[in-house]
């Protein structure tokens, strides 16, 4: 909302005070400032200047070279493009110097070659509203070298935020009160208009919808003319940023920033018959003033006339053809109460708003709803009474119940940090009066205050928290489970980090076309996604069931900056039905890592080289240390090398590469490497408390064996064998060789050879020869057994 | 004899000198006192000597011995210092290293973990709820009128099944009043949704940080205290704090907490940081409705609430000026973040 100071301060005295010292108070009033726009000129520097002569400057067609008077004594040279004015205008001077509301400053420059010492200006270069095209003309009698600000108004334009629950702040009047209270200075009392009012005969007030409008008063006015509106209101209003239109028009949006209370008028002609206030019929018609159509429901409030056409959209927005025009003579003006919760539907049903709608969804004081008319009327008739009759329809909404305030709770609430006295103060500030019951009477233009809370708050609010005093405590409580969790998640958060990998958030909305990117745990079927409803956009339409698309993405941009190595990481939720559909909005919580491009960082040091399966391995084993790491071959759509992850035995993500097709239109030059890993599997590992073991007490022996096999056997099976071996001796073996030839010359291109080191050791002697030989002879069997494998 | 051995000895401590090399020294030494080194044999010779010189022939074979053992300990120290001087040579410690990978954690992880340390030391717990949420745990129950504009289809996602992505992570208070009694204390960070084009300030994904403490005693003064410690921590014991009055439909009184920061090369300013306020005594009727009893009895209890928003504290502590480098992961961005 708009509010001008200048306008303001017929209210209230205002003066000495800075803007920023009324703007606090407006902050701490609970009004945000979010603009603050100095109208007028600001400068000193911009002076009445006469233009005593101008001739064409020689080398540009478009520009004159003006010699002008700014009282200085001597003519001031200066160049000119403006073609509106003659010889003997005075018109605005900017000398060097002069800051002009554009951001720039005005200094002595040569133009097309010729010395110019200013700027003759137009309305809108300083800061006034635009006039003519070309110089500001001034008046005759200006004299000659004084600031033109001296000239013309200025007035300071405050941007507020008020909130939903003080519709009372929301005109002129109301946010005077306001501050008022908060600076404990009076009130200037304005002359308010007073009209008499009588109850509606049936011809002209048909009043249908009680529940949606308790109150409908209005006023026939005859022998109006509609015409230009006088000076000062056309300055009121465009000092909010209204424009004018004529003086009808002007004078209901002057009242309405006024007083708060919206006010329509009528061009009696136009309504046949009474007004009726009625709810709209299903399907009926209406077109806005803003040309905009509309089809409405039996919730919608209309106020029409007895021939049943739409006058208007009840509080909300004019018809189009019941408007005041030129041609009007009589008009009929309404002041009503509408009831807050239906402008509300209405107003968001049809994507209408207005200065009218904003206030009546907030709830406009009852008690202003006649006084507003009356003042309207009072400028209408402008000092010369036509006798003209407000009718009312109806009942206001009664007085705000009286609310009583509970001490003891006011005072455990604010630390007893404000006396009684002076809390009761307050609330006599604020226009309540305290009953002899001991209840307050609640202003009607405060329907917000019905609980002791609402008192408290205004106390509170009045007292302001820098007066209360801080109390610091803290309280022991138990871990929660979402604690151990988040541990957990900051555990692999750093070592991930520390394995070089980079964390990542992405959006958890995500188009039709990632999908082809995801990489679930578990497999979707149809039904299992969740869309919603109305996307901003189809970049952001499906509740994510995977990370993968997010970092993939996030790969790509990365990649496209030249990133020679993309290691990158997120954990966050995921999204599903399972079942397809039948269990529905599932949240769970993933990792998901993605590796692509170089292995580590170019140096001098290492070969460049590709991040292939293995380094991908890597990371996942070092992120689980406890654990043994495997992949599980399991295809998935969409992807190459699909396999489950296991630590142990158990399953705890889904491992991949992009399809190869995918990495190419990515333009990915080297393989990208994904996982999804199941997070709640990993914290319970994370967070699993183990007893440690002790270390051994005699040294074991080694053995290795060299064996070649099958390229096409995978490893796995060598590791089935051994991991089901029954030789207690046997505590670990690593896989240390493995090697091939293509081309066939040192080993057959079919065949590779794969070496491994046995370690053997008893907890309970040192092993003889022997011994470790007759455990190596067994595993070296078992391992026979293995087709088409021979040790070399 | 004693001129043999003076001879030997004199040839030894030639040989000795002209070693250059450890290989070299040790030739030598054999030469002089292996099995068959010269000073060796004519040691053997002793047996042929008349019994009354074979005292003074000992005593000059012992003394060449020393003399050449000494002279080999010598050597070899120098010619390991020459080694390792050698070893050590030519390498350049001016050039760069072997690289390792770096890697880091978002900064929101950072601002994010930074104010559930300061929470904890006051003693809040973590707590968590869904994001897909109901229209009760996201609006009704926060005291939220029925055509409350946030409601609105512009402003929020819904779904078909007409739940809606949370609009913030207040539902978490709800979901933790239902299921706990007080003493509550606890604190949930998380993910929030508006209907918001994302631009260089909006992101239609946020991350908030929802705070309340419900118990038998809890002031405004217990409201001031835990958030300006809180701002305090985060931004420096000198950052001035100060509370305006707002409105939330679920707090009464309602504050926006701004704090006066100094961001390079502009003058302090009073930034948002943070709403707050006193739990509505409506909501804790609501929660009763749906527990079935009176575990936050209003005439009892009481509680504040508070919730931030992280992307925008992450803003501030980096300067960092647009809000979608959050989302990007441009690992340019990250990298500035690697601790």
């Amino acid at each position: 909302m708009n509010i001008s100071l200048n306008w303001l301060s017929n209210h209230l005295d205002l003066s000495g005070k800075s803007i920023e010292e009324i703007s606090d108070l407006f902050t701490f009033a609970g009004v945000e400032v979010e603009g603050i726009i100095t109208k007028g000129i600001a400068s000193d520097k911009i002076v009445v200047a006469q233009i005593k002569e101008a001739v064409q400057h020689p080398d540009a067609d478009k520009l004159k070279v003006t010699q002008v008077d700014c009282g200085e004594g001597q003519l001031r040279q200066i160049v000119c493009g403006a073609k509106n004015y003659k010889v003997g205008d005075k018109v605005p001077c900017c000398l060097p110097g002069a800051q002009l509301p554009a951001g720039f400053t005005i200094g002595e420059t040569k133009m097309r070659g010729v010395e110019s010492k200013g700027m003759l200006a137009a309305a809108e270069e300083i800061g006034l509203p635009k006039g003519e095209d070309g110089l500001l003309i001034l008046p005759e009698d200006s004299p000659i070298g004084v600031p033109v600000k001296t000239l013309f108004d200025s007035d300071t334009l405050l941007e507020l935020e008020v909130t939903p629950n003080r519709p009372d702040l929301l005109s002129h009047a109301g946010m005077a009160r306001e501050l008022a209270t908060l600076l404990k200075t009076p009130l200037i009392k304005g002359s308010k208009g007073s009209a008499g009012v009588s109850p509606a005969s049936s011809d002209f007030i048909k009043l249908e919808a009680t529940a949606a409008c308790p109150f409908y008063a209005a006023t026939r006015i005859d022998n109006v003319t509609v015409t230009e509106s006088p000076e000062w209101l056309k300055q009121r209003l465009t000092s909010i940023g209204l424009r004018p239109i004529n003086n009808i028009v002007d004078i209901t949006n002057y009242v309405l920033h006024e007083t708060g209370q919206p006010l329509h008028a009528f061009d009696a002609a136009k309504v046949s018959g009474a007004i009726v206030i009625r709810q709209a019929k299903d399907g009926e018609s209406f077109k806005a003033l803003d040309e905009s159509e509309h089809v409405l429901t039996t919730e919608d409030l209309l106020i029409s006339d007895e021939s049943g056409a739409a006058l208007a959209l009840a509080g909300v927005m004019g018809g189009l053809d019941s408007g005041v025009t030129e041609s009007t003579t009589s008009i009929i003006l309404e002041s009503a109460y509408f009831t807050p919760s239906g402008i509300r539907r209405t107003s968001r049903r049809t994507a209408l708003s207005s200065d009218s709608s904003y206030r009546y969804e907030r709830g406009v004081d009852p008690q202003g709803v006649l006084p507003a008319a009356a003042l309207a009327i009072t400028l209408l008739e402008s000092g010369s009474p036509n006798g003209c009759l407000t009718q009312s329809a109806g009942t206001l909404p009664p007085a705000p119940a009286p609310v009583s305030l509970d001490l003891d709770k006011l005072h455990h609430l604010l630390g007893n940090s404000i006396s009684t006295e002076a809390a009761e103060e307050i609330l006599n500030r604020l226009g309540l009066t305290k009953q002899a019951d001991g209840t307050w009477i609640i202003p009607s233009f405060r329907q917000d205050l019905t609980r002791h809370i609402d008192l408290a708050e205004e106390i509170t609010r009045v007292h302001g928290l820098a007066n209360v005093p801080s109390r610091f405590r803290a309280t022991l409580v138990p871990t929660s489970d979402v604690d151990t969790a988040y541990d957990a998640d900051m555990i692999l958060r750093r070592r991930l980090a520390s394995l070089g990998l980079f964390e990542c958030q992405t959006i958890k909305l995500i188009s039709e076309s990632q999908l082809s990117d995801i990489l679930p745990l578990r497999p979707l079927q149809e039904g299992d996604l969740i869309r919603v409803k109305s996307p901003l956009s189809e970049d952001h339409a499906i509740m994510r069931p995977s990370i993968i698309p997010g970092l993939v993405a996030s790969a790509e941009r990365n990649a496209r900056q030249q990133a020679k190595s993309i290691r990158l990481f997120e954990m966050g939720r995921v999204f599903r039905n399972a079942g397809g559909g039948k269990a529905v909005d599932q949240e769970s919580e993933s990792l998901a890592i993605l590796i692509s491009g170089n292995s580590q960082p170019s140096s001098w040091a290492i070969k460049d080289r590709a991040a292939d399966l293995y380094d991908a391995k890597a990371i996942l084993s070092a992120l689980l240390p406890s654990q043994t790491i495997s992949l599980k071959p399991k295809d998935r759509e969409n992807f190459a090398l699909g396999a489950e992850i296991k630590a142990g035995d158990q399953t705890i993500g889904v491992f991949a590469r992009l399809s190869l097709q995918r990495e190419r239109d990515l333009d990915f030059i080297s393989p990208v490497f994904v996982a999804e890993l199941d997070l709640g599997k990993l914290r319970k590992i994370i967070s699993a408390k183990s007893q440690v073991e002790d270390l051994p007490q005699f040294p074991g022996s080694t053995r290795d064996a060299a064996m070649e096999l099958s390229l096409g056997t995978p490893n796995a099976e060598i590791e089935a064998v051994l991991g089901n071996a029954k030789e207690p001796l046997l505590v670990s073996y690593e896989c240390f060789d493995l090697f091939t030839d293509p081309s066939g010359q040192k080993i057959a291109a079919d065949r590779k050879s794969i070496a491994y080191r046995f370690n053997y050791r008893a907890s309970d002697r040192t092993l003889k020869a022997n011994e470790v030989d007759a455990a190596h002879q067994n595993i070296l069997k078992l391992l026979a057994r293995i087709d088409g494998l021979v040790f070399r | 004899m004693n001129e043999q051995i003076a001879s030997i000895q004199s040839s030894a401590l030639e040989l000795i000198a002209a070693a250059n090399d450890a290989r070299a020294l040790d030739d030598a030494r054999v030469a002089v006192l292996g099995k068959k080194g010269t000073l060796t044999l004519a040691g053997a010779l002793i047996k042929d000597i008349p019994n009354e010189e074979k005292a003074t022939f000992g005593q000059s074979l012992n003394a060449a011995r020393t003399e050449i053992n000494a002279a080999l300990q010598q050597k070899e120290n120098i010619l390991q210092a020459i080694a390792d001087a050698n070893a050590l040579s030519g390498i350049d410690l001016t050039l760069p290293p072997r690289s390792l990978p770096t890697g880091g954690l978002h900064p929101l992880t950072l601002i994010r973990d930074e104010a559930i340390q300061i929470l904890r030391r006051m003693g809040f717990a973590l707590a968590d709820g869904p994001e897909i949420e109901d229209e009760y745990h996201c609006f009704d129950a926060l005291n939220t009128p029925a055509d409350h504009p946030a409601r609105n289809e512009k402003d929020t996602f819904y779904f078909n099944s007409g739940k809606l992505l949370r609009t913030h992570t207040s539902s978490v208070q709800i979901r933790t009043m239902e299921t706990s009694t007080p003493p509550i204390r606890i604190i949930a960070p998380g993910s929030a949704y508006r209907r918001d084009e994302i631009d260089a300030t909006h992101l239609s994904v946020f991350n908030q940080l929802e705070g309340l403490f419900v118990d038998t005693d809890v002031t405004l003064p217990d409201l001031k205290g835990t958030l300006e410690y809180f701002f305090h921590e985060m931004f420096g014991t000198s950052t001035e704090v100060r509370f305006r009055p707002h409105f939330f439909p679920f707090t009464e009184p309602s504050f926006e907490i701004d704090v006066k920061l100094q961001i390079k090369g502009q003058a302090p300013r009073w930034i948002e940081v943070a709403g707050c306020g006193m739990v509505d005594p409506a909501v804790f009727k609501s929660i009763n409705a749906t527990r079935k009893d009176n575990a936050l009895d209003p005439k009892k209890i009481t509680g504040f609430a508070f919730g931030m928003g992280l992307d925008r504290l992450a803003m501030i502590r980096w300067g960092i000026k647009d809000i979608r480098l959050l989302i990007e992961n441009d690992t340019r961005f990250l990298s500035q973040f690697a601790q």
